[in-house]
């Protein structure tokens, strides 16, 4: 992936498209979320806010272009409607505190997984056929077949509620205040050492096959020969000439996977407990909170989004052939 | 007459296919004296490349070394360990491949590249390789400054000329060139040669020159073995080669190079 | 293509993977045969640990799990194989369609294809799923299906260029073969190995992605699947109950899919990459040469 025109179009349309589908799912679905809307807010509902609701999902006499334009507006100032579960706080409010949790889940878990991962494969590939190669590689392929929810399910069982080695839910410690100390931060690590195993077996599988396929590929290549016949040492032509040239695709391969890790983080979080987004977007959904759940399709879009640009910028500074081209 | 610096004895290779295997080299002996230019001929696919790569062991599958001696001076390459092994490549045994365009790490520069290999052998600081790799920058015309760039920013001819470079860094004693300048034309292909030819007069190391082009290796070489798969047929000084070859398949490899009718007399005399 | 055909059945991890699946699927065939009656219907006493009598225990309404799990794998694995056919099949004609007519075709259905790509599916399944209300499988399947034929539509696009502009294709199109036949008959049969990796991987993809909507309570309450069994399990809290037989069973049968899955895909994707492929000539090669480092090596 090279930072382009064409690539930011392509960022631009995806998140056209997200806002798009906020904006006519609700006016087509069948059924009639306003209704039960304001039903859910009962005698806590001003008329402001009744007419707020009508505003947003069109039961309302406007054109509906106009509607549209308005709808957009709003989302330019961050407007992304008041919570109907956690009235009356906004959508904005919810979701900002819940990003964070899930950024730090799913950061963990990428650079885990990545370390691990790309150390696997880049060892499978060099001992191609041994011990390790065999047993290693079939293995992290099954590890991307198993859904989440299995991993999650099973390790809560096993280490959360069976050996009772580490908590079962939340974040950190309730008992605690939040606080730049060592106890909390502590509590914080313990709390995610489970959902950052939950989603790392899918992570180090993935990377796991696309390094060692990278690997093999780069192995083949004349400068890899060239660094042996240099004389250089097995693992420095392992590393330098070898894993710093297959690490390229992989770094493409973070980023087509952004998708699946915030997919897999939502049930993780579940699971767990763990106040992210994915535990906001899923008690939403049961509480048919639709200005969350729209919010949320929005912030995960925008997020994913933001990772890939960032992944772009990455690789255009790893790769010297791409920063040319793009002068 | 300079004594051996390379005698290969009986090297066979087998190319291992899915069921038994091939022999692509066979009983292959030849020696290559001190300071000599040696080349080795022979049409695509008789097993020279197959040789150039077993000298150091960088066989890739499915070429696999069978049987046979690779001395350099008096030690067995093909007995050393691995480590051992590494510490011959490159100091006393240097490698010219094919096709330049890939022969250098894409994303290191093209110091680092110097730098990698002279810290290896002989312990070199970072300044201490800058200025051997500018002395070899400038030996082989390429202006020093360059040396911050990265491959890609170079022509292919100038890519050659970088290896050739990074392979005399050292002072080798052997430098193998397997078909170094088919891949480029023909006036880059003079230039690096010509270049070759007179670092090798300054310096005296031995070239072990492999091509499938005998006019050219008649211009360059003091003796020439010629192969016919996997079998060396014939090895003699360039002048007997040429003028009176002794092997069928000499003389027909002779003669399928066209000629021009004044130089008919004149068949591969050395300029 | 025989040749592929020879590797395949050479390898035993594909064996081993094809096993697993039919045997899973020869279970939910002949399930009114080994699990008769209605697996909804309530005939123990609740959270019974696994006994003569009911294999796999039972749940907190007291049904019968083993019951459920092997008629629950019904809908399953039919809509999870249904829905991972539609998103390759969907993947690969946009794919098909962008590589072989290129131009601004091309440029559209790329700029779609990356677009829908970017976008979480998780969240946007949810969303939908949410605003339609309970949905049925096949409603799950459409949803799925829409979302997640890009992967497939990236990788068949890029093969597809590659053929076209080989010289078995430019020689048809100059002999003036029309352009579906072209697709048909020259290109499909070369994107074979790919189709096949695409199966199975969309097969994959569509098993966790039902699982998890039905888990976070999108299916269909009244009916049996592998998915609305973990949902139950769940809500009767049948973890912190230690009611593993609850939990475990529909987890087990989903694993196990995956793994078998997962096993067949391997080779495919061998089959694909020639280079991945560790034949007899290169294993034998890779074998001896780790003898004979490790000879001398020790040499010294």
């Amino acid at each position: 992936m090279r930072l382009s025109p064409r690539r930011l179009a392509v960022y631009c349309v995806a998140f056209l498209f997200a806002i798009l589908v906020n904006f006519a799912v609700p006016r087509l679905m069948p059924g009639s979320p306003v209704d039960s809307m304001i039903a859910q807010l009962g005698p806590r509902a001003t008329p402001a806010a009744i007419e707020a609701i009508r505003a947003r999902f069109g039961a309302i006499e406007k054109p509906v272009l106009e509607q549209f334009v308005d709808y957009v507006v709003g989302l330019a100032h961050f407007d992304l409607g008041v919570s109907v579960k956690y009235y009356p706080q906004t959508v904005t409010e919810v979701l900002g505190r819940a990003l964070g949790w899930t950024a730090f889940l799913v950061v963990t878990a990428i650079v885990f997984s990545l370390c691990i991962g790309v150390s696997l494969g880049a060892i499978a590939a060099w001992r191609r056929g041994g011990r390790f190669d065999t047993i290693i590689t079939p293995f992290s392929v099954v590890m991307i077949a198993v859904p989440p929810v299995i991993i999650a399910l099973a390790t809560l069982f096993f280490f959360g509620v069976t050996l009772r080695l580490l908590p079962v839910g939340y974040a950190y410690d309730p008992n605690l205040d939040p606080g730049l100390n060592f106890t909390f931060f502590g509590s914080v690590f313990l709390h995610a050492v489970m959902p950052v195993l939950t989603l790392s077996p899918y992570l180090i599988g993935e990377f796991q096959t696309t390094m060692r396929s990278s690997m093999i590929s780069v192995l083949g290549e004349d400068y890899v020969t060239m660094g042996r016949a240099k004389g250089l040492t097995e693992t420095a032509v392992m590393f330098s000439y070898a894993a710093r040239n297959a690490m390229l695709p992989v770094m493409t391969n973070v980023a087509l996977m952004l998708g699946a890790v915030f997919g897999g983080s939502i049930v993780t979080e579940i699971v767990f407990n763990y106040p992210g987004l994915g535990l906001t977007l899923y008690t939403a959904s049961v509480a048919r909170d639709y200005p969350m759940i729209q919010g949320q399709l929005l912030l995960m879009t925008l997020a994913t989004l933001g990772a890939n640009l960032l992944v772009d910028i990455i690789y255009g500074i790893v790769d010297p052939r791409v920063r040319e081209s793009a002068a | 007459m300079s004594e051996a610096l390379l005698e290969v004895r009986d090297l066979s290779v087998d190319y291992l296919l899915d069921k038994g295997s091939f022999q692509a080299v066979r009983n292959v002996s030849f020696d290559i004296r001190k300071g000599e230019l040696f080349g080795l001929a022979g049409e695509s696919g008789c097993g020279k490349s197959t040789i150039a790569f077993a000298i150091t062991r960088l066989s890739k599958p499915p070429a696999w070394v069978t049987g046979g001696e690779i001395l350099l001076e008096g030690r067995d390459l093909l007995k050393l360990s691995e480590t051992e092994l590494q510490k011959v490549r490159w100091r006393h045994v240097g490698m010219v491949f094919q096709s330049a365009m890939n022969s250098l790490n894409p994303l290191m520069r093209v110091e680092a590249q110097f730098h990698d290999v002279l810290h290896r052998h002989l312990g070199s600081t970072r300044a201490q390789s800058r200025v051997r790799a500018e002395e070899m920058f400038k030996l082989v015309g390429i202006p020093v400054v360059r040396l911050d760039d990265y491959p890609h920013q170079f022509s292919g001819g100038m890519r050659q000329r970088i290896v050739i470079a990074i392979c005399l860094a050292l002072k080798p004693r052997l430098i193998i060139m397997d078909e170094p300048t088919t891949a480029l034309d023909v006036v880059v292909q003079r230039e690096i040669l010509e270049q070759v030819i007179d670092l090798q007069r300054d310096q005296g190391f031995s070239v072990l020159f492999i091509t499938h082009d005998l006019h050219l290796m008649a211009q360059l070489c003091h003796r020439i073995g010629i192969m016919l798969k996997g079998e060396l047929v014939e090895v003699g000084d360039v002048k007997q080669i040429s003028r009176a070859p002794l092997h069928d398949y000499t003389r027909k490899l002779w003669s399928a190079i066209p000629q021009l009718p004044a130089s008919a007399h004149r068949m591969g005399a050395v300029e | 293509m025989s040749s592929s055909f020879t590797l395949f059945w050479r390898q035993k991890k594909a064996l081993a993977g094809l096993v697993i699946i039919l045997s899973l699927c020869l279970m939910a065939l002949f399930a009114p045969l080994i699990a008769p009656g209605d697996p909804s219907a309530r005939v123990g006493r609740s959270h019974q640990a696994p006994t003569v009598e009911h294999y796999f225990g039972t749940t907190k309404m007291g049904r019968d799990v083993y019951s459920q799990f092997v008629w629950g794998a019904r809908p399953s694995l039919a809509v999870g194989f249904a829905t991972g056919l539609a998103i390759t099949a969907l993947g690969t004609v946009v794919g098909l369609v962008a590589g072989y007519f290129g131009g601004r075709t091309d440029a559209t259905l790329d700029l779609l294809t990356n677009a829908v790509l970017v976008i979480p599916n998780i969240p946007l399944l949810i969303l939908l799923a949410s605003f339609a209300g309970t949905v049925g499988p096949w409603a799950i399947m459409a949803i799925i299906a829409l979302t997640s034929w890009p992967w497939g539509a990236r990788m068949t696009r890029s093969q597809t260029l590659a053929l076209r502009n080989r010289e078995f294709i430019v020689a048809a199109r100059m002999v003036g073969e029309p352009g579906w036949r072209i697709i048909f008959v020259e290109i499909l049969p070369n994107l074979a190995p790919l189709i096949g990796i695409n199966i199975v991987g969309s097969i994959i993809y569509a098993i966790v992605a039902q699982t998890t909507l039905e888990y976070l309570g999108f299916g269909d309450p009244l009916s049996v699947t592998w998915g609305t069994m973990l949902y139950n399990a769940q809500n009767s809290s049948a973890i912190i109950l230690r009611a593993w037989w609850d939990i475990g069973a529909p987890a087990a049968g989903i694993a196990l899919t995956g793994l078998g899955l997962a096993l067949i895909n391997f080779t495919f994707d061998e089959i694909a990459n020639p280079q991945l492929r560790s034949g007899p000539a290169l294993s034998r090669w890779l074998r001896l040469n780790r003898l004979r480092r490790r000879e001398l090596g020790a040499a010294q």
